[in-house]
């Protein structure tokens, strides 16, 4: 490292204030070594006299420092004082001289204790309690008003969202959904095959995908790419003052931005879904045909006495129910946004986690009461 | 004195030029103002000055000083954009000390010292602790002034200083930058179209036009309000309309 481009030295001073001389050229790229060396030679006197008259040059940096160890002399009821400076550093530290303007700040940040974190949570969840009761009756309010009034819902950019939603998500949700019938086909086949049920392969891959994954598996899809770009989008504009440029033409947010994309998962979801309990059960057949040698013809034969219409009917309703859960939730979570581009990070991560737990929340209470229907 | 930036038949624009072969100095010390109505290519031309944008042609020349945004060195100027471009998550001491955390080997205690002297400069200090999104838009520029003089630029490059703010705060952050740079010793290059700023802090400036794609004045802002010839600038400095032909 190189020499610091200042020296320190001290006046032996029997009795009296401490002296100490500064020279040379003070700046911010020598800080450490001026803080470190003048806080020791200063330790823990009470009076010093600092003697700037040869110092040649001293930068903001450098002044800050000096200002901020004056500050600590003076906290702890002692005094320092600044002496010789040439005008152009007398102003320097007059301009970062704490001690002008009363007691300095410290730079450590207020820490909340227990009680603070208590009271803001309980805050922040009747807030949000709140704000989502707020949305669900502004909701209400507005699906009335757009049954009376449909022109005033923006169906402008149905079809976009129609678009972005179902056929840009469809190769995403043909790969998995074929995955996950394989892997479950695979699961299965291998336990089946030791007791020699193979012919049960379609059975269990086929109501499986068709009543639980190929719904879960697609809403999961659709809640990661579209679900986590409402709330991001929503969120944007919320945080642009979008959003209040609406409200201020006139324009109800629920229908001009809610109604539009809830209504296009409604159309999108239960297809995608489809298409994902088909492909599924191909996963299977796969793995039927590869691991198990049992012809296509077996196996789709199986698969049609297995799977009824009303298996895929209640794999329907509830994709139905999740394309709700998704669009109102995550739209609320965007519309909810406050801050920068943190903010909208956050209510992107709030958005998928909270429809996450409302989707399998969803299927849980749907499997019970399909099961108590005896469905 | 002596020039601290040296601006020399540079061509600004995104494949078309903006500008076409401007010349400037910058002296050190001075306030130079950047004038020019709304797309005439001011921000442009302070991104091509800071580095964010290759010239199309010319070159920038920083006496004393290295090249802008060099990766491997501290950057030689400061930069206050026109939205602050303070971190949201991060506080506005966060803010302040991030440069210093990066190319400074100071302790956390004198990097918070400094920071904290920088916001004491600018009159935040008591605020040291907010969001950028817990304080008000002037607020918000003086603490991006604060960062931008964390590691002691000789030059800072300002984008619209006063813009969006209500003429009591503009008259405010016009009284700091007068006193970075009297009492700072710092040249200030700023890019505005904020006449009484102009005229209370200026000392030299340039002003631009977008149908001439180059410099159309230049000299101190009192005397190109009181003398210029020009219908352009003395319609920019009178704020009237120019009357153009069809």
């Amino acid at each position: 490292m190189a020499a610091p481009s200042f020296t320190l030295s001290s006046d032996p001073a029997a009795g009296g204030p401490l002296r100490l001389r500064l020279a040379g050229s003070v700046v911010l790229d020598d800080g450490a070594e001026l803080w470190r060396s003048l806080r020791g030679a200063m330790r823990a006197a009470t009076e010093v006299d600092l003697d700037l008259a040869a110092v040649d040059r001293l930068d903001g940096g450098a002044a800050a420092l000096l200002a901020a160890i004056a500050s600590e002399v003076t906290d702890r009821g002692g005094r320092m004082q600044f002496a010789g400076a040439s005008p152009d550093v007398a102003r320097l530290l007059d301009l970062y001289d704490c001690r002008r303007g009363g007691r300095c700040e410290k730079a450590s940040p207020v820490q909340p204790g227990l009680l603070d974190d208590v009271g803001s949570f309980a805050h922040d969840a009747a807030a949000t309690t709140k704000a989502i009761l707020a949305f669900v009756g502004d909701l209400v309010t507005g699906v009335v008003q757009a049954i009376r009034r449909p022109r005033t819902v923006h169906f402008g950019e149905l079809g976009s969202l129609i678009e972005r939603a179902g056929a840009d998500g469809l190769p995403i949700v043909v790969l998995i959904n074929f995955l996950v019938g394989a892997i479950l086909g695979l699961q299965g086949a291998i336990q089946l095959h030791r007791f020699g049920g193979d012919q049960f392969l379609a059975n269990l891959v086929g109501l499986s995908i068709v009543r639980e994954l190929g719904p879960l598996m697609t809403a999961i899809l659709v809640t990661g790419r579209s679900g986590a770009a409402y709330a991001a989008e929503l969120g944007t504009m919320t945080v642009n003052e979008e959003i209040d440029g609406l409200r201020t033409l006139g324009q109800d947010p629920q229908r001009f931005l809610v109604f539009p994309r809830v209504l296009a998962l409604l159309v999108v979801l239960p297809v995608l879904t489809v298409v994902g309990d088909l492909v599924g059960s191909l996963g299977g057949l796969a793995i039927a045909m590869t691991y198990l040698d049992q012809p296509t013809v077996v196996y789709l034969q199986s698969l049609e006495r297995a799977v009824h219409l009303d298996d895929v009917g209640t794999g329907l309703l509830k994709s139905v129910a999740f394309a709700v859960a998704i669009g109102l939730i995550a739209c609320q979570r965007g519309l909810a946004t406050r801050g920068g581009a943190a903010g909208v990070g956050r209510s992107t991560t709030s958005a998928v986690v909270v429809v996450l737990f409302a989707l399998v929340g969803l299927d849980a209470v749907f499997t019970w009461i399909f099961s108590l229907l005896d469905w | 004195m002596g020039k601290v930036l040296q601006v020399r038949d540079v061509s600004v624009g995104y494949g078309e030029p903006l500008l076409e072969e401007i010349s400037f100095d910058v002296q050190r010390g001075e306030v130079f103002a950047v004038l020019g109505g709304s797309g005439c290519g001011k921000s442009t031309l302070l991104r091509t000055l800071i580095g964010l944008q290759e010239p199309l042609a010319g070159r920038v020349h920083f006496t004393g000083i290295g090249p802008p945004a060099r990766a491997m060195e501290p950057p030689s100027f400061g930069v206050l954009f026109q939205s602050s471009a303070l971190f949201g998550s991060s506080t506005l001491l966060q803010n302040v000390l991030l440069p210093l955390q990066k190319w400074t080997d100071l302790p956390a205690d004198a990097a918070a010292a400094v920071a904290m002297g920088r916001l004491r400069l600018v009159g935040l200090e008591p605020f040291a602790h907010y969001l950028p999104s817990e304080v008000s838009g002037g607020m918000r520029k003086r603490a991006g002034i604060a960062r931008a003089l964390a590691l002691d630029a000789p030059i800072l490059f300002f984008d619209e200083p006063s813009a969006g703010l209500d003429p009591v705060t503009s008259a405010e952050l016009d009284e700091l930058i007068l006193t970075l740079a009297k009492g700072l010793m710092v040249t200030i290059v700023l890019v505005t179209h904020e006449l009484p700023s102009i005229l209370r802090i200026a000392d030299q400036c340039i002003m631009l036009d977008r149908d001439a794609r180059g410099i159309i004045a230049r000299g101190s802002p009192k005397d190109l309000a009181e003398r210029s010839t020009d219908a352009r600038v003395r319609a920019f400095f009178r704020r009237q309309p120019l009357a153009r032909s069809r």
